[in-house]
């Protein structure tokens, strides 16, 4: 007959054996949650029966080994309370069988008993491995203080690990059925927390403005999986960065591109950090690799770390960590692209990316899912409110001469955000105006605004497409009911004029106000620019001066301002409006404002050259 | 105070449950003695009334035990158990008496009996000290106790106090219910020997029979059991088959079949007294475990979840107090005020509906567990239940695939008869197997081809820079250090070497051939050999491996070139002096890539080979050392060490520190003069080991292993332990000695495994026509008449037989099927004879 030591041992090498095949069988379908639940239950059934008899020596091994077996699957379900009680009361019987439990309740203190009761005895290496088991939770609760407490003995777990478990292995190796199977080597386990700990114990240092490069850079030479190594490069670079090192941080990155491909999170710290030196196609360069790798399927988790049964994921979620790890998704990452594109030069790319956005987010819309929700980054989702995202694709294709395009996005807009408009909206002074007004009906306010300009903005964009097209008294019409909204918006304080040139970044407020005066410049300019086509001079003349005046900067009001005067034969003013125009360099399109309440330079356009050799035949001044 | 005072009564009033009804028993003082003494016995029976919700007494009873006054009396326990001779079931006590002058007890044992009921004595008997500890009336009926190390039990067939004939410290009583029911007591065997484990021994009383008592209980429960009950036994003596449950001190309730663990359930409480079952019908079976602080708990016998706690219990009872079938339990729960009113607070539940209490809080809640426990439990209970059923539903739909599979492929089956073709399953298909591989024969024609391109540099006469030879192991090693200035490509290089022109004529030895590079300044490193294997003088150039290490500019390295030949053949031909001959390609020729390029032959001088030179190499005796000693030390290992040359891959996991581990590990040294070779030379292992790792990446990496066979695959064995598991490790290449003996071995192998497989397949085919025509015509043997009929039949099976034998030693076969066989054989034969051939001249070559 078979003695409870060897059926026992037997279960618990069946129950290993299932564990290690469940998981290989379910891992194909991500779906090893139900197995995980079913091998910690039966483990831990198997370990109810192993404590119900009084601590021996000769069941210790196998107790050890069932304890941890449970623990880490366990660990896996990320129940860390239970694994850490049932690590705990395997420490407690630890010392109950060297018959010094004295009862304490101080992890470390009980850690550092129970190693020294089996100091020299083959229990050390078990009673290791459960003590790794609860560095994993510590690091996994973010508890890193006793973690830095127990180095030493992590370390020593390290120096003799080889050692220890090469003993074990060939323990093992013998097939002495009553050697109690783990789970995972216990090793593999302690390679995984070591490199896991540096990358956290990394990022929280760098957090606090710590130098942590030459720990990093030991990280990176140890045994782990491809993303995590990874990591180490991509901590390295950001720390450099912190450094003020962009090009070694770069590299950093780079290196961390070549060991991890998916890695996207270097790659859009790349884009950050190209933004910052201002290369700019670098950076679309980077966002647009970026793009398309968020845009690959979630792997099949890349995990074989720690015998695929526990996720690195598990240890790395510290919230420092969390930040250094977010990546932006993909659709804010296409948008940011197509604006760049737009801004840069690239019309017709920024056109297609635009595009490609909106096709997304309309079949996005259809199925209701993001399809990046499964990577293990974070996902920040910076895009902005729909109508905007239409008005700067109209823009983008406005600027790359496609006017059906871009009015059919307007003509949407307007459908959509036309019944909603307020019919006035009045606007405090920030400063003062907080005790009389309150929050909702600022908010309320704040909105309407918002529409408001989105809907301007979208007839805006008609006038100019109209006047693209040479339809002047169409253009006339739209331009006319875009400042017709846009004096609606009126201001509470008169003393409180909404500056024009500078944007007030601080409040959204400051923004929209800044939109709004901008748009009223334009589309007065834009009125007067197509009344002088229409061979209408003083009304033409009217709009251009008020258009000046809303946006002293405006290029096209200032040429076109000229140019009527001219054609009045009012040739000195002319001549004084174009200097003038000319003192003005004309401003790149920006970031800080919506791409359509820049002046696109769409509409008809004067040749400066001829102008300046009009100038010279009217002589000095 | 309190306490004591409620102990009394629970030792003076003892109930026990008896067909449904509840039997007091009390000892009355005696009215004739003062308050203190007693010496009477009553007893009370009580049945449950529906209507009322009450218990109501049915009889009521007394029995003077002892005559003379003043003797003390006490109730020591009381049992429902089988009596034998009746067959029934029927209630006993056991009271005791203490005679005046103290020092002998009188015990007996009164049972309950006829009707209306009477006590009647049973059994009585006399000790000379108190019974202690937990006494029981089981069976029989059989009163068993302890005392000290030893049980004793009585009944009134052992006639008279018996004891078990083994001794223990701890004593476990328990019956098995089977028909003849067995009584049994459980012990620690003493050891015989001092380190020899303890065991679980049974003795059965009624057989007086010793017995392995780690079929009930497995020895490391003994001493934590608390109590025991046998649910289920069958089979007798050791084939015995028993599910057992015990209550441990552990607070486990562990259910035990045929003696190993099936199951456990956490108690909530500690000191466990009793367990008893109560069978409620349909619902299953609940485990009563009754504490000592009165806290009882319901645990459900499927599940082995717990149902219910209950606390303040002064009593539990398992029957069918409501007459419905099935038993329910009963608790009587009271304090100190027990005695007065007996059955005032009372539960009769099975927890499955029937629910009847008295004198109870309906809102207080029945348990001491809070409630969210409470609610814990039921929810374990729920999810076992929900477990079993979701394994149920696994087994399900594994087998909904299975069908699905069949049917699939039925319908493909199906589909494709009505379409017209046959459905072609390969016989590995029917079988569920793979190929393994197809046959592909070598092309190795290409790749020989390609290394023939190598561009030779150019060169003038190579200049020697030093001639020197070592004897490694069983090898003599010529090695030829080049200059620098030499520049030749280490593509066309050789050495060879030829006997002394003395003899005869100069003929050629037996030798292989290596070339490395050495860098031409600074430390003296061998960088990997841009190694060739051939025979000299057979192609030298054609089989050049065009390996070279890349970064380093060879110009501005050394070459040296090596010979290494056995030593015996040498001795004994007596051929102790030889010549060393430098084979090059000569410029010019070798540029033209079609052509073979041709080799210019030059002596560098000569060698004598000394028997007493057999010395141990400096090399080996200190790595440490720099000199050009050990760097030819170094050199002529790497000549005569079979070499392996590994790429280590681990597409997702680093490989670490592989470097950091080889060093650490036991015996390996660094080399200073190739500080990138490592030197294992542990006295235990018959040849020297050299190692080279290279790390391309952190996920690759090149491992170089000189050894022998074994001490590499036990190298590469230890390493795998540390690589990681997805690691691949595969040769790149290797250059053993035994190459062509290696080739003609498999050949021969191959030869052989052919021609059997040729043969079988072709008399397999014929042995099925015989088998079919055999079974025809055994089929007239039937029915035996007579004996000639019967003689005759015999023979002529015997005959058949012998005529099957002769068939099969000189069988007729298929003549294309032979034809096919001999012509698919010859090919295989053609290739182990030139196999043969090559290993044939080969030793010729060695003994000339």
């Amino acid at each position: 007959m078979m003695s409870l030591l060897a059926k026992w041992t037997r279960e618990n090498n069946e129950l290993a054996f299932n564990c290690k095949q469940q998981n290989d069988e379910l891992n194909r379908d991500h779906n090893n949650l139900f197995s995980h639940r079913r091998c910690s239950s039966d483990f831990h059934k198997l370990l109810r029966k192993l404590q119900g008899i009084p601590p021996h020596s000769d069941h210790a091994q196998l107790e050890l080994s069932v304890v941890y077996n449970a623990c880490v699957c366990l660990t896996a379900l990320s129940h860390f309370e239970e694994a850490e009680l049932l690590l705990t009361q395997a420490a407690h019987r630890v010392l109950e069988l060297a018959g010094e439990d004295r009862g304490t309740s101080d992890p470390s203190v009980l850690w550092r008993a129970a190693l020294k009761s089996v100091a020299g005895t083959a229990l050390h290496r078990h009673v290791l491995s459960l003590l790794c088991l609860q560095w994993g939770i510590w690091l996994a609760k973010s508890c890193l203080n006793p973690i830095k407490e127990f180095q030493e003995e992590m370390s020593l777990l390290e120096r003799q690990g080889g050692a220890v478990w090469d003993d074990c292995r060939t323990e093992a190796k013998e097939k002495i059925p009553n050697i109690p199977r783990l789970v995972l080597d216990p090793r593999r386990l302690a390679e995984l927390l070591k490199i896991c700990t540096a990358i956290v114990q990394g990022a929280e240092r760098l957090n606090e403005g710590w130098n942590t490069l030459s720990a990093l850079q030991a990280a990176a030479a140890l045994p782990a999986p491809r993303a995590l190594i990874a990591y180490t490069h991509l901590l390295s670079g950001s720390c450099l960065a912190h450094m003020n090192r962009p090009q070694m941080a770069l590299q950093c990155f780079r290196r961390a591109l070549e060991t991890d491909p998916r890695c996207a999170c270097a790659l859009y710290q790349s884009t950050l950090l190209y933004r910052q030196l201002g290369n700019v196609q670098a950076e679309i360069q980077a966002l647009r690799i970026l793009h398309s790798t968020l845009l690959l399927p979630p792997t099949t988790e890349p995990a074989p770390a720690a015998g695929r049964l526990l996720s690195p994921s598990l240890f790395l979620c510290s919230q420092s960590l969390g930040s250094l790890l977010s990546v932006p998704s993909a659709l804010s990452v296409l948008h940011s692209l197509a604006l760049k594109c737009v801004i840069h030069d690239r019309v017709s790319e920024g056109v297609e990316n635009y595009l490609d956005l909106l096709a997304a987010l309309r079949s996005e819309d259809q199925h209701g899912v993001t399809a990046n929700t499964l990577t293990a980054h974070a996902v920040v989702s910076t895009l902005p409110k729909l109508p905007r995202l239409y008005l700067e694709a109209a823009a983008a294709l406005l600027m790359a001469r496609r006017p059906a395009d871009c009015m059919a996005l307007c003509d949407e807009v307007i459908g959509t955000i036309l019944d909603l408009l307020p019919d006035k909206v009045l606007l405090e002074d920030p400063e003062d105006g907080s005790v009389a007004e309150s929050r909702e009906e600022r908010e309320e306010a704040e909105s309407g605004l918002v529409k408001l300009l989105w809907a301007a903005a979208a007839y805006l964009l008609l006038g100019h497409c109209y006047a693209q097209q040479e339809d002047w008294k169409q253009a006339v019409t739209h331009y006319t009911r875009c400042f017709n909204l846009l004096v609606k918006v009126h201001c509470k304080n008169n003393a409180f004029s909404p500056q024009v040139s500078a944007p007030d970044k601080e409040s959204n407020q400051g923004v929209d106000l800044c939109v709004l005066q901008r748009l009223k410049g334009i589309s007065l300019a834009g009125r007067g620019i197509s009344f002088a086509q229409m061979d209408r001079l003083r009304e033409a003349l009217r709009d251009l001066h008020l258009g000046l005046q809303a946006l002293p900067e405006g290029v096209s009001a200032g040429q076109w301002c000229g140019e009527v005067l001219w054609r009045l034969d009012r040739r000195r003013e002319a001549a004084a409006c174009w200097e003038k125009t000319w003192s003005h360099t004309c401003p790149p399109l920006a970031e800080a404002l919506p791409v359509y309440a820049q002046e696109l330079q769409s509409g008809p356009l004067l040749d400066p050259t001829e102008l300046r050799s009009r100038l010279k035949e009217l002589g000095p001044l | 105070m309190e306490k004591s005072s409620s102990e009394d009564s629970r030792r003076n009033a003892h109930s026990l449950s008896h067909g449904g009804k509840v039997v007091l028993f009390t000892c009355k003082p005696d009215p004739g003695a003062d308050g203190s003494e007693r010496s009477g016995l009553t007893f009370r029976t009580f049945y449950f009334e529906r209507e009322g919700n009450a218990f109501v007494k049915a009889t009521e009873g007394a029995a003077a035990i002892s005559r003379k006054l003043a003797a003390r009396m006490d109730v020591v326990t009381c049992e429902s158990a089988l009596d034998v001779q009746r067959r029934v079931k029927t209630p006993f006590v056991l009271v005791t008496k203490r005679s005046e002058k103290g020092g002998s007890f009188q015990y007996s044992l009164l049972t309950l009996a006829g009707s209306p009921n009477r006590l009647e004595p049973c059994i009585e008997f006399k000790l000379p000290y108190q019974m202690k500890g937990k006494v029981r009336i089981l069976q029989g009926p059989t009163v068993l106790w302890c005392h000290g190390n030893s049980a004793f039990y009585t009944s009134p067939l052992a006639a008279g106090v018996r004891e078990v004939p083994v001794q223990t410290t701890r004593w476990l009583f328990g019956e098995l219910p089977i028909h003849k029911g067995q009584l049994f007591a459980l012990g620690l065997s003493e050891p015989l020997l001092t380190n020899q484990p303890q065991s679980t021994l049974g003795y059965f009383l009624e057989l007086g029979q010793v017995f392995d008592g780690s079929l009930i209980l497995p020895r490391p429960y003994l001493c934590i059991t608390q109590c025991v009950r046998v649910l289920r036994a069958d089979g007798e003596g050791d084939a015995l088959r028993c599910a057992v449950v015990a209550a441990t001190s552990q607070k486990q309730l562990v259910l035990f079949e045929n003696g190993t663990v099936r199951d456990t359930c956490e108690l909530p409480f500690e000191q466990a007294d009793d367990v008893q079952v109560v069978n409620t019908g349909r619902s299953g079976c609940l485990l009563l475990v009754l504490f000592k602080q009165g806290h009882v708990c319901a645990v459900w016998k499927e599940t082995f979840q717990i149902a219910c706690c209950w606390s303040e219990v002064s009593s539990a009872h398992v029957g069918d107090f409501l007459g419905c079938g099935t038993e329910q339990a009963l608790l009587l729960f009271g304090g100190p005020g027990f005695s007065r009113e007996p059955l005032e607070k009372f539960l009769i539940t099975d927890l499955c509906g029937i629910s009847y209490s008295s004198g109870q809080d309906s809102e207080a809640p029945k348990t001491s567990l809070p409630p969210q426990e409470n609610s814990l439990f039921t929810l374990q209970a729920l999810e076992s239940r929900l477990q079993s059923g979701l394994n149920v539903l696994q087994e399900l739909e594994r087998e909904v695939r299975v069908k699905d599979r069949v049917l699939q492929q039925s319908i493909q089956v199906l589909a494709e008869m009505l379409s017209g073709r046959e459905a072609v399953l390969s016989q590995p298909e029917q079988e569920g197997l793979v190929a393994l591989w197809d046959s592909d024969e070598g092309s190795d024609g290409e790749t020989l081809d390609d290394k023939m391109h190598e561009t030779p540099a150019t060169s003038s006469k190579p200049k020697a820079d030093k001639l020197w030879h070592r004897i490694t192991g069983d090898q003599l090693v010529v090695g030829l250090i080049l200059s620098a200035e030499s520049g030749l490509p280490a593509s066309g290089v050789s050495l060879s070497l030829l006997t002394e022109p003395g003899q005869s004529s100069p003929a050629v030895i037996q030798s292989r051939s290596q070339v490395f590079w050495l860098p031409a300044r600074g430390p003296p490193t061998p960088t990997l050999p841009a190694s060739s294997s051939g025979r000299a003088f057979s192609e030298p150039a054609a089989k050049r491996s065009k390996r070279r290490v890349a970064g380093d500019d060879p110009e501005a390295r050394r070459l040296a070139v090596t010979a290494a030949t056995e030593l015996a053949p040498l001795l004994t031909s007596g051929c102790v002096k030889c010549r060393a001959m430098l084979h090059y390609a000569e410029e010019g020729e070798a540029l033209v890539p079609e052509s073979r390029p041709a080799t210019a032959v030059q002596h560098c001088g000569n060698v004598s080979v000394d028997v007493h030179d057999l010395c141990q190499t400096p090399l080996l005796q200190n790595p440490q050392i720099r000199s050009d000693e050990v760097r030819e030390d170094l050199l002529s290992l790497l000549t005569v060490l079979d070499h392996w040359l590994f790429r280590i891959d681990s597409p997702d996991y680093s490989l670490g520190d592989v470097d950091g581990w080889i060093k650490r590990r036991e015996g390996f040294k660094k080399i200073e003069v190739s500080p990138e070779h490592l030197l294992l030379d542990s006295p235990g292992c018959s040849a020297p080991m050299l190692l080279r790792w290279h790390q391309i990446n952190p996920f690759q990496g090149n491992l170089s292993i000189h050894s022998s066979q074994l001490q590499m695959l036990q190298f590469l064995d230890s390493m795998l332990t540390y690589l990681p598991d997805s690691c691949s490790i595969q040769p790149v290449k290797c250059t053993t000695r035994q190459s062509t003996a290696e080739d003609f071995a498999s050949a021969l192998e191959k030869e052989v495994l052919s021609l059997r497989e040729g043969l079988s397949s072709l008399l397999c085919g014929k042995e099925e026509e015989e088998s079919n025509k055999g079974r025809t015509g055994h089929e007239e043997i039937q029915g035996p008449g007579s004996a000639e009929e019967l003689i005759r039949c015999r023979r002529e099976a015997w005959q058949q037989n012998v005529e099957k034998s002769r068939v099969r030693l000189s069988p007729l076969v298929d003549a294309g099927r032979y034809r096919e066989m001999i012509k698919s054989i010859s090919k295989v034969k053609m290739d182990a004879d030139l196999a043969a051939l090559q290993q044939a001249q080969m030793t010729g070559q060695l003994r000339c």
